[in-house]
């Protein structure tokens, strides 16, 4: 075997996170360093070295990187953009800046900032129209582009958006206009509507193509650092990028399309989570990823990863599928204040610089984390694998002074408050991310994630009703594990409004056609075999009139599927009743339907190696007997109670809690009630006492 | 009582959950809706009221719903149906305008939440059916004349007993409904999540008991009264008047006063409309149920959002206006254009309000909810019809520290524009235009916010058309030597000849290839333009917010 290794590498803003897998051996291993925020590049190159060092195998052995990072998103976030210009139709170029209208902060008298990419002298008009049919309208003027190629130069921007309306339908004039101007000034990157995001809709297509459009530089810059210095370490590995949709695409496809990078930070979560339920054979999974600013919920129903067509960051819209996440403000470093008798937690957050009080790097405001830490939850030496030593009295201090004082109470009793308004929060944003998909947490088992979502699970648990907790092995580097065993995936998607009925049949036959062609074409560019292509036909359907669709799958096609696959409408329509009356409470079989958009998702399956059940993570546990004793504050009670390594909980161990359980980056809190167990795969299971699973 | 257990803590995460519930409810009705008024414009709210009838907690919805649900439930209990003879079960329903009502299309239900035969909280929901019936579709008849030709009026009924539902309610709310089928699902969907509340409040008593949830409820209302009453207190004591107009009533081409009258005496205001406009023949008048939301709107804004929205928040509030006036309006006065009114005494209020704290209230906001709607012949389906609603907002009032907010939703209601894309794809229209207005905003030290055009053609063979709209007479005012914003424009363009529309028409003919332009008008300035940094006003100039830097 020449490239026995696959690696995958996380950069977070404070760690890199590898999880490596030796076909050789079959074992998974897990690496963490710190990150390099000035030059990403370097802690991946570093990460792979140190690994290959503590793991034994050779840079030039590893045969796959897949490589998520948040690149893409910092890059939004901290404005780091180049100038950037938008071509749009006459009478339109307010369209970005106009937005959607409706404010979040009802009462406020300033109104809530509203971002913007590209100011109103950099948005150019031009005449032409096509027609919602695709018909033109107003044509395309040369003389008009011509100027605006002029005054483009002139403006001196790097990267140019173009967005028209109705261009998903008809993309021609897009497709003239970059050309001409492409031709005409060939050293700025093009963005066009139809390429990045080819729905309805011209706010949402127009945010996600001007994005699009300022992280191309960005991207390729990064992406031809990586290839260098790859290069330069002897690293002969495939390279592949890790999407929102929790799919990877080459650096190619990533640097000409980074939109769909946007919202990969939590996805290997959410792929990780994926796989979770795939070996426990559980269909209902929700996990929590709790971080230091905030924490996301992501959804397995049906045995199925929740996706959504839509999400936004820092407020801005991106129209792209995606795997379906729900952020509360709650994390590690959310910020506790007094208000008028009231304890209020978050969503402001002290982040990782200057952090909690705790990390005596000048925080002065009381987080949830300094919580922990003064309740005894944190072991203070051993806090990221030792790397680090906290300053509990500090913490203390702070949530005396802070909170407690104000507020007249215990100074523990005030971080247990702190510590347990943040539970409430994320337990709120489980309850209503399951609520809105029509199913009820207790019916779900709960697999908490991230540095610090441990600590707080039970506590989740028991406010929602969920019985069993599934606790990952190596849950501070599970979303690293998450994108080991990706695949490769495209989007694609066609925008017509067409009644679902048999008078439609034919034209739905054609787009399936033209868009499973399209997938075939991209995935054999990607070097898939025709046994490894999968492609999955969904629609957006809706009752007619409605302003929301919902996705609905059609069917899957594979290398056995015949020639022109066929759509079988009774049962497309059968299937979009059901999903309705779920989601929704209702369905009006006798209603008409409409189909807004047809999708293509082209999955090129990557080889995946066998994976025994027993995956062996970091070295071999540490047998040791005699379990040490901590004082933990739980429920305004100073208790003695166990403290495990986790390493300890093998075979028919088990522990019941009260008991916190050590591991080198992160520590669980199995509170009162709550039974723990270890599983084969290295994971532990966690029940309810009395709720047997 | 056991208060002693309510620690800080435990109240904030009852408190938070109370606002889950809330939000709990509020998804409910998005999910089971049936209705486009309802499901895209998003055009209901819903709350969580203690046992005694006091709002609590309400979701992040619609200003003017959520702030008369509690005043609604007052009237209901003082007048007709006591709250001791509410029973576990029971659902009690009204859209009667002189019943704590708003207007026709707008049900507000109520269910009382009991643990054993204790009282401990009440859900609520309030949703804008789709028609009730009346003069026009919609039930917006702009010609009514009496609120008995405005459609369907129901006193607070038990739409559901002990459980049961009232079948004979739900035929007759059919019967009187253009839109039968809708309608009766939109009622359902309001009645289910006034039981997803009553389980969010279930958990809470399951878990914490019933008397810490309802101390927590107490302290939740006292926590937002001291905040309003910090708010007010901050506020130097005396009496503030202000006048704003009203543009007509859509029948007489005359200006209808709104005065406010605000007294400021160490944590507590007094709010006296009496001096505002007798109530109008046409429809745009507000019961006092109406004002009193508009007041508290104001005021929840003028405290910067800090108080909590509920009862405890209106607490040091009192609002005096005189029956018969515009701002309290008698039976059979008509009232489905309310909103016109509303807008009006929010800006009002303000106004007066600005006159104590010059350096935190803004200029006037486009103050109006710019509604058109548009018949014509469906572009897919052969000989149906279908009806475009469109909904605009206008530029928000300078504040005194920054510039307003171009185009986006202010004050008294809070609405989502539609997809031209898809609204080309559903109607036979095709957009012209939709675009800051340039010099919209009053010009200031800081300049208001713009307004907004709105245009597009008509590809059908007919259509008709109507509008609500204001601020076309009297434009949204300036402060502390501020310049007003610009005036809104409704206008008709066929064959090259224009025609300026008045703001409130209805029934207008159009033919294939006419133009329907809509201006709205943007926001005050604030302080004089002499003292606008320069720096401002080039880059105003550079992207084309300002024409000239005069």
């Amino acid at each position: 075997m020449q490239y026995p290794v696959r690696v995958a590498v996380d950069i977070g803003g404070t760690f890199t996170d590898l999880q490596i897998h030796d076909a050789r051996t079959g074992d998974v291993h897990a690496f963490k360093t710190p990150s390099t925020p000035q030059d990403p590049s370097i802690g991946l190159i570093e990460g792979l070295s140190g690994a290959s060092q503590r793991y034994g195998f050779k840079l030039s052995e590893i045969g796959f990187i897949l490589h998520g990072s948040t690149i893409a998103t910092n890059a939004v976030l901290e404005r780091k953009l180049p100038k950037g210009a938008l071509l749009t139709t006459a009478g339109f170029r307010d369209v970005l800046e106009i937005g959607r209208h409706m404010r979040k902060n009802v009462y406020a008298l300033k109104a809530e900032p509203r971002p913007l990419l590209i100011p109103r002298h950099l948005r150019f008009e031009i005449a032409e129209r096509v027609r919602a049919n695709g018909t033109v309208d107003t044509a395309l003027d040369r003389g008009q582009l011509e100027q605006f190629a002029r005054d483009l130069e002139e403006s001196g921007a790097e990267a140019l958006a173009i967005a028209f309306l109705h261009a998903y339908r008809n993309p021609e004039h897009e497709l003239r206009a970059r050309d001409f101007i492409q031709s005409a000034l060939p050293s700025i990157t093009i963005s066009t509507s139809h390429e990045v995001s080819p729905e309805v809709r011209e706010f949402e297509r127009t945010s996600t193509t001007v994005l699009n459009a300022l992280l191309k530089p960005v991207i390729s810059n990064y992406l031809s650092s990586v290839a260098q210095r790859l290069a330069a370490a002897g690293v002969k590995a495939t390279l592949y990028l890790v999407q929102s949709n929790g799919g990877v695409a080459s650096p190619e496809e990533a640097a000409n399309l980074p939109a769909k990078l946007l919202l990969s930070g939590p996805a290997g979560g959410a792929m990780a989570l994926g796989q979770l339920a795939h070996q426990h054979g559980l269909t209902e999974l929700v996990g929590l990823d709790m971080g230091g600013t905030s924490s996301d919920v992501s959804v397995v129903m049906n045995g199925v990863i929740g996706e959504t067509q839509e999400s936004s960051i820092d407020d801005l819209p991106v129209r792209l599928p995606m795997i379906d996440i729900r952020t509360v403000g709650a994390g590690g470093g959310s910020i506790a204040r007094a208000e008028t008798g009231g304890l209020r937690v978050g969503p402001q957050s002290a982040g990782a610089y200057p952090g909690p009080v705790c990390y005596d790097r000048g925080g002065q405001q009381p987080t949830v984390t300094d919580g922990n830490a003064v309740l005894g939850r944190i072991i203070p030496d051993s806090f990221l694998g030792g790397g680090m030593s906290l300053k509990v009295a500090d913490a203390l201090r702070s949530c005396e002074t802070m909170i407690a004082e104000p507020l007249k109470m215990q100074a523990t009793a005030a971080a247990e408050g702190i510590v347990n308004v943040a539970t409430a929060h994320m337990a709120s944003a489980i309850r209503l991310s399951l609520f809105e998909k029509g199913v009820d947490p207790v019916d779900f088992t709960l697999a908490p994630f991230g540095g610090a979502a441990g600590l707080h699970a039970c506590a989740v648990a028991d406010e929602l009703g969920i019985d069993r907790i599934i606790f990952p092995s190596d849950a501070s580097t599970l979303s690293a594990r998450g994108m080991l065993f990706a695949d490769l995936r495209h989007d694609l998607s066609r925008s017509e409004l067409l009644i679902a009925n048999d008078d439609s049949l034919a034209r739905l036959g054609e787009l399936v056609t033209e868009l499973s062609d399209e997938a075939r074409a991209l995935l054999h560019r990607d070097g898939i075999s025709d046994e490894k292509q999968q492609i999955e036909i969904a629609f957006d359907m809706r009752y007619r009139g409605q302003a929301y669709e919902i996705t609905t799958p059609c069917l899957t096609i594979d290398s056995r599927t015949p020639a022109s696959p066929v759509v079988e409408l009774d049962n497309l329509l059968e299937r979009f009743h059901a999903l309705h009356e779920q989601r929704f409470a209702h369905s009006s079989p006798r209603e008409a339907v409409e189909i807004v958009t047809v999708r293509a998702a082209a999955i090129g399956q990557l080889d995946k190696p066998e994976l025994s059940f027993a995956v062996t993570v970091q070295e071999l546990p540490q047998q040791s007997k005699d379990g040490k004793k901590r004082n933990v504050w739980i429920d305004g009670e100073l208790k003695e109670i166990a403290c495990i390594h986790r390493d300890q909980i093998v075979g028919s161990t088990k522990v019941r809690g009260p008991a916190l359980i050590q591991e080198d980056y992160t520590i669980l809190l199995i509170r009162d009630d709550w039974e723990l167990s270890g599983l084969p795969n290295g994971d532990l299971n966690c029940v309810r006492s009395g709720k047997e699973q | 009582m056991t208060n002693s257990k309510l620690d800080p803590a435990r109240l904030e995460v009852i408190r938070n959950a109370l606002i889950a519930g809330a939000e709990e409810m509020n998804l409910s009705i998005w999910r089971t809706a049936r209705s486009t008024v309802v499901r895209e414009t998003l055009d209901y709210s819903t709350a969580l009221f203690d046992g005694k009838g006091q709002a609590v907690a309400q979701s992040t919805r619609i200003p003017i719903h959520l702030n008369s649900m509690s005043v609604c439930l007052d009237e209901i209990i003082a007048n007709h149906l006591p709250l001791d003879e509410w029973q576990p079960g029971d659902v009690i329903l009204t859209n009667d305008p002189y019943c704590g009502g708003q207007h026709l299309p707008d049900f507000v239900a109520f269910q009382p939440i009991f643990s054993g035969d204790r009282r401990v909280a009440i859900s609520a929901s309030i949703v804008h059916h789709v028609d009730v019936g009346g003069g026009a579709p919609g039930s917006y008849y702009a010609g009514a004349r009496e609120v008995y030709q405005e459609g369907l009026r129901l006193p607070p009924v038990r739409l559901v007993e002990q459980g049961s539902i009232n079948e004979t309610v739900i035929r007759i709310i059919r019967q009187n409904s253009r839109e039968p089928d809708k309608i009766a699902g939109d009622v359902y969907a309001q009645i289910a999540c006034l039981k997803v509340g009553a389980n969010a409040i279930e958990r809470l008593i399951k878990r914490y008991n019933a008397d810490t949830v309802v101390a927590a409820m107490d302290a939740v209302l006292d926590q937002s009264e001291a905040e309003m009453r910090s708010a007010i207190g901050e506020l130097p004591d005396g009496e503030y008047s202000f006048q704003d107009f009203v543009d007509d009533d859509g029948q007489e081409a005359v200006g209808l006063e709104i005065d406010a009258k605000v007294t400021i005496s160490g944590e507590s205001c007094r709010v006296d409309l009496s001096r505002s406009a007798d109530q109008a023949p046409g429809p745009v008048n507000c019961t006092l149920n109406m004002a009193k939301s508009g007041v508290y709107c104001a005021l929840l804004c003028a405290a910067g959002g800090r108080a909590m929205a509920n009862s405890g928040a209106y607490r040091p509030i009192e609002v005096v206006a005189r029956p018969g006036s515009i701002v309290s309006c008698l039976a059979p006065a008509p009232v489905a254009n309310r909103m016109a009114t509303g807008h009006r005494v929010v800006t009002t209020v303000l106004g007066a309000i600005a006159k104590a704290s010059p350096n935190t209230i803004p200029a006037a906001y486009y103050g109006v909810s710019y509604v058109a709607a548009l018949s014509a012949p469906d572009p897919v389906v052969e000989g149906e019809r279908r009806v475009y609603f469109e909904v605009e907002v206008g530029g928000w009032g300078a504040h005194p520290e920054a510039d307003g907010a171009d185009g986006f939703s202010a004050g008294f209601h809070n609405l989502a524009n539609s997809p031209i894309e898809m609204c080309e794809k559903l109607f036979p229209i095709t957009f012209t235009e939709y675009a800051f207005i340039p010099d919209s905003g009053g010009r200031g030290q800081f300049r208001g916010g713009l307004g907004l055009a709105r245009e597009w053609r008509l590809d059908a063979d007919w259509g008709v058309l109507s509008g609500n709209f204001e601020r076309f007479r009297y434009p949204p005012y300036g402060l502390n030597g501020g310049e007003p914003g610009s005036l809104g424009r409704f206008q008709l363009t066929r064959e090259g000849e224009t025609t300026v529309l008045p703001s409130k028409i209805s029934g207008i003919d159009l033919q294939r290839g006419d133009r329907v332009r809509l201006e709205t008008s943007g926001g005050g300035g604030w302080g004089a333009a002499a003292k606008r940094d320069p720096a401002k006003r080039e880059h105003d100039l550079k992207n084309g917010y300002i024409s000239s830097s005069d």
